[in-house]
């Protein structure tokens, strides 16, 4: 008997990453034939669909880069963390209580200069974010509490609160009683580059690359990366894990902030309890696709978010939703998948299936 | 067991060694940190299995491929991790796994209390395992391997975590069991506890049996000792001894904690000049590690100064001591020392990165060069500079862990078990390096737990006994037996 194990490659594939992501994109397509076929639809014109609303000209690029846009920070937001080690889990909730504080500067600022409103908004995301990244962040760095728990716990939190402005303080009196906040002034709308792409992408793109330089370059993502590595590590090259870990938190947390904020002005116009749409639980498979590396979350949002707009799309063509989107997660596992072998390689060896021992297992120390 | 050969990605931990137990008697096998016990014990338990060599349980020979095979064969093994899960009751935890499909709770409690009687194990079969002391823990571990019907019990190092008179019972329990008929293999490097209820000893080392199955009535443990520590030729010239200069390093009344909050340092003095190689002998977990990391500014004293070249910078902090001239060469490589997932590059900046930086940025270009500076100097053999560090073997590690920290010159060497592990040309090239330090005129502080290494390389041997500084010798003429003694916390003091 033999049987099947996954044994680490003593070095990634180069060039693995995008080319699983490719191989992923293959298998999962195929397996998708099977399923469209299943529920009697035509698979090629369907992806052609697919396709074409998601890449085919100028305007569905820009339907896909402004979605790439929350889901690239959103990844920004859990990778730089990550880069730490540490796991921010709360991106959604960070979106949430952006896009709350830029509605909230939308409300006062409205007799205020477009650009100036345009600016108070985003600003406002971010502050909104990295206040609410602010509690996990001392918690952690303070007296050592988990920050996936209170990351995760402060999502909800963050959407009973949008979810209380709107039916309540915030509603709008002319929505007919919609639980929905008013429409944020025209003038404090970002303003478009083409299609229906708005600034936000630009924004998006330069925060990424800011902090991808920063991760990689500077002497601050240095420290971090150490600290990612080992705490002791750390502690040995003379870092203060205490601040740094404070401060990527609530960094963390205002970038995501900053998705909210560019979400508000850029495409929901008003706060609504879907406006971050998941945005932030998709960011973690985002900064996981990218191997936590902040350069890599530009890229692979652009991919996620043409899947999801693709998706979208061929609901319009009868395709169940429940279609769309298990097509949608086919691609996600199929790329994950790929990403692991990339790292890792099947090896056969023998022994029984359901024997624990045998030298799969064998990587511990010898002594 | 015999010609027993396991061999691991670039380490030899078995080299042909051999064991034999007679039934009814505990038999300690002795060796100090590396010289392969738990690779043996862990070979004879089924957990690995061996490149050559016989294992035979009672006449029979077994290819052990699992545990649960050397089980079925009645070998059963309470690990130094215990296995439990802390939720279950004493009883559960017995039975997992090993039970019929249906448990009836009072059945089964009943039954291991009616076991644990037998052997005279004190414990409550209901209560749940968190509640329990480190002790009783382990005396679960023994009645789960009881209640597999094992006949050869395999502890390894069991007196680690009890307390001395929660050992003293785990003796009188194992002696229960030989005479019920049952084998013991007891792994320590405990002499005091072998020689307190051991009828039999294997010594090992360097993966070799050196001595085996000596009856411990014949030997003591002065004997058992330098068995351990060897005493073969010198392999390497000692180096010329250097005049000792001004002193670098004084550490006085030092005090600290270990890990589990109890002391683990008491009151050390200690001084290393210029030019000399102070050398720490000791059984492992007797305060050295602690030392060096108090030194290093790793974890704070409890009492007690640390002064460099006449500084005091006691509970500074680890980037200050180094920048005040400490080099510090942990003992955990790759947890401590470097960042294994991050380049070769950025691990040879670790300590000079703020040396390294324009503005915010750090200059690629300088920290490349520095990095090529080691490689060259250290003779380093990488890969791409850029790759992770995790892909160079354990010398080319070591050679630039030692390489970085010596690159500045450091008035101050703490080097912790610098040449653990690797082969003899990294053993050798880590210690020319050590030598060469010293003669340029740093003093150095060398632990290790090869006391040859110790003899060739110290020019003062000072022995650690429980966190206390027991005894010190000249290398040149002291005898290796009153070091051992003195290891084992029975030296009569300063024996230069």
């Amino acid at each position: 008997m033999s049987r099947p194990v996954l044994v680490r490659r003593e070095q990634a594939l180069r060039g693995g990453q995008p080319l699983s992501f490719a191989i992923g994109l293959v298998v999962a397509l195929t397996i998708g034939i099977v399923l469209l076929l299943g529920a009697g639809h035509d698979p090629v014109a369907i992806y052609e669909r697919m396709f074409v609303a998601a890449l085919g000209d100028p305007d569905s690029w820009s339907v896909t880069l402004n979605r790439a846009v929350p889901l690239g920070l959103a990844g920004l937001a859990v990778a730089v963390a990550g880069s730490m080690g540490l796991w921010n889990i709360g991106a959604e909730g960070q979106i949430l209580a952006g896009a709350m504080m830029a509605a909230g500067v939308a409300r006062i600022g409205e007799g205020w200069p477009g650009p100036v409103l345009v600016t108070a908004i985003l600003v406002g995301g971010v502050v909104g974010g990295s206040l609410w990244a602010l509690g996990p962040a001392v918690a952690r760095s303070q007296i050592g509490v988990n920050e996936i728990l209170t990351t995760l716990m402060l999502n909800e939190v963050a959407l009973r609160l949008v979810q209380w402005l709107i039916h309540g303080p915030w509603k709008d009196p002319d929505s007919f009683n919609f639980p929905l906040a008013p429409m944020i002034p025209d003038h404090g709308r970002l303003p478009t580059l083409f299609g229906r792409a708005h600034v936000g992408v630009i924004v998006a793109l330069v925060v990424i690359a800011l902090f991808a330089v920063a991760v990689n370059r500077t002497a601050w993502g240095f420290e971090l990366r150490v600290a990612g590595s080992s705490g002791a590590t750390a502690r040995y090259a003379g870092i203060s894990l205490e601040r740094k870990t404070a401060t990527v938190l609530v960094m963390a947390g205002g970038v995501a902030g900053l998705a909210g904020g560019i979400e508000l002005a850029g495409t929901a116009d008003r706060l609504t309890e879907g406006i971050s749409n998941g945005f932030g639980y998709a960011g973690i498979i985002v900064a996981a696709l990218a191997l936590m590396r902040p350069s890599g979350v530009a890229a692979v949002a652009v991919l996620f978010g043409a899947v999801q707009i693709g998706g979208q799309s061929i609901q319009t063509m009868g395709v169940s939703s429940s279609v769309s989107t298990i097509l949608q997660a086919l691609i996600l596992f199929g790329a994950i998948g790929a990403g692991v072998l990339s790292r890792y390689q099947v090896r056969m060896v023998p022994g029984d299936p359901g024997d624990p021992g045998g030298d799969g297992v064998q990587v511990g120390e010898a002594t | 067991m015999s010609d027993i050969w396991k061999r691991f990605p670039g380490v030899v931990a078995n080299a042909g060694a051999n064991l034999s137990v007679s039934r009814g008697s505990i038999h300690a096998v002795l060796g100090e940190n590396g010289a392969g016990k738990s690779t043996l014990m862990n070979v004879l338990a089924g957990v690995y299995r061996p490149d050559e060599g016989e294992v035979r349980v009672e006449g029979v020979a077994h290819r052990f491929r699992t545990p649960a095979d050397a089980l079925a064969a009645g070998i059963g093994m309470v690990h130094q991790e215990f296995r439990l899960v802390p939720s279950f009751t004493v009883a559960e935890n017995v039975v997992l796994g090993a039970a019929a499909r249906i448990l009836r709770r009072q059945a089964i409690e009943d039954e291991v209390a009616d076991l644990a009687e037998q052997f005279g194990l004190a414990t409550r079969p209901d209560r749940p395992v968190w509640q329990l002391s480190m002790g009783e823990r382990q005396r679960v571990e023994i009645l789960k391997a009881l209640w597999r019907d094992a006949h050869i019990l395999i502890l390894d190092e069991p007196t680690a975590v009890l307390t001395p008179a929660e050992a003293d019972e785990l003796g009188v329990v194992l002696r229960a069991m030989a005479d019920a008929g049952r084998s013991v293999i007891f792994i320590s490097h405990k002499l005091h506890e072998v020689t307190g209820f051991c009828d039999e000893a294997t010594v090992l080392r360097g993966g070799r049996t050196v001595a085996a199955s000596v009856r411990v009535a014949d030997t003591d443990a002065g004997e058992l000792a330098s068995l351990m520590v060897g005493s073969s030729p010198m392999t390497t010239e000692r180096p010329p001894a250097h005049p000792a200069g001004p002193p670098l390093l004084e550490v006085s009344g030092l005090s600290a904690l270990g890990d589990r909050g109890l002391p683990a340092l008491q009151s050390v003095d200690l001084t290393v000049r210029s030019g000399e190689i102070v050398g720490i002998a000791g059984v492992a977990g007797n305060g050295q590690r602690e030392l060096c990391q108090v030194v290093a500014g790793l974890r704070s004293a409890t009492a007690g100064t640390v002064h460099l070249a006449g500084d005091d910078l006691t509970g500074a902090s680890p980037r200050k001591l180094f920048q005040a001239g400490l080099g510090y060469i942990p003992e955990d490589r790759l947890g401590v020392g470097l960042a294994p997932r991050l380049s070769v590059v950025d691990n040879s900046i670790l300590r000079t990165y703020e040396a390294h930086r324009r503005g915010p940025f750090i200059v690629a270009e300088r920290a490349e060069a520095h990095c090529v500076d080691l490689v060259e100097r250290f003779g380093v053999r990488t890969g791409p500079l850029d790759d992770p560090m995790a892909g160079l073997s354990g010398g080319n590690l070591q050679r630039l862990l030692v390489g970085r920290e010596l690159s500045g010159r450091p008035r101050v060497v703490v080097a912790a078990q610098p040449t653990r592990g690797l082969d003899v040309q990294g053993v050798k090239a880590i210690q020319d390096l050590l030598v060469e330090a010293r003669d340029e005129g740093a003093a150095v502080l060398l632990v290790s737990e090869d006391l040859d290494e110790l003899l060739t390389l110290a020019d003062r041997l000072v022995v650690m006994h429980d966190g206390e500084i027991v005894g010190e010798f000249d290398p040149t003429t002291a005898a290796r037996s009153e070091i051992g003694e003195a290891m084992i916390g029975h030296g009569a003091g300063v024996g230069s």
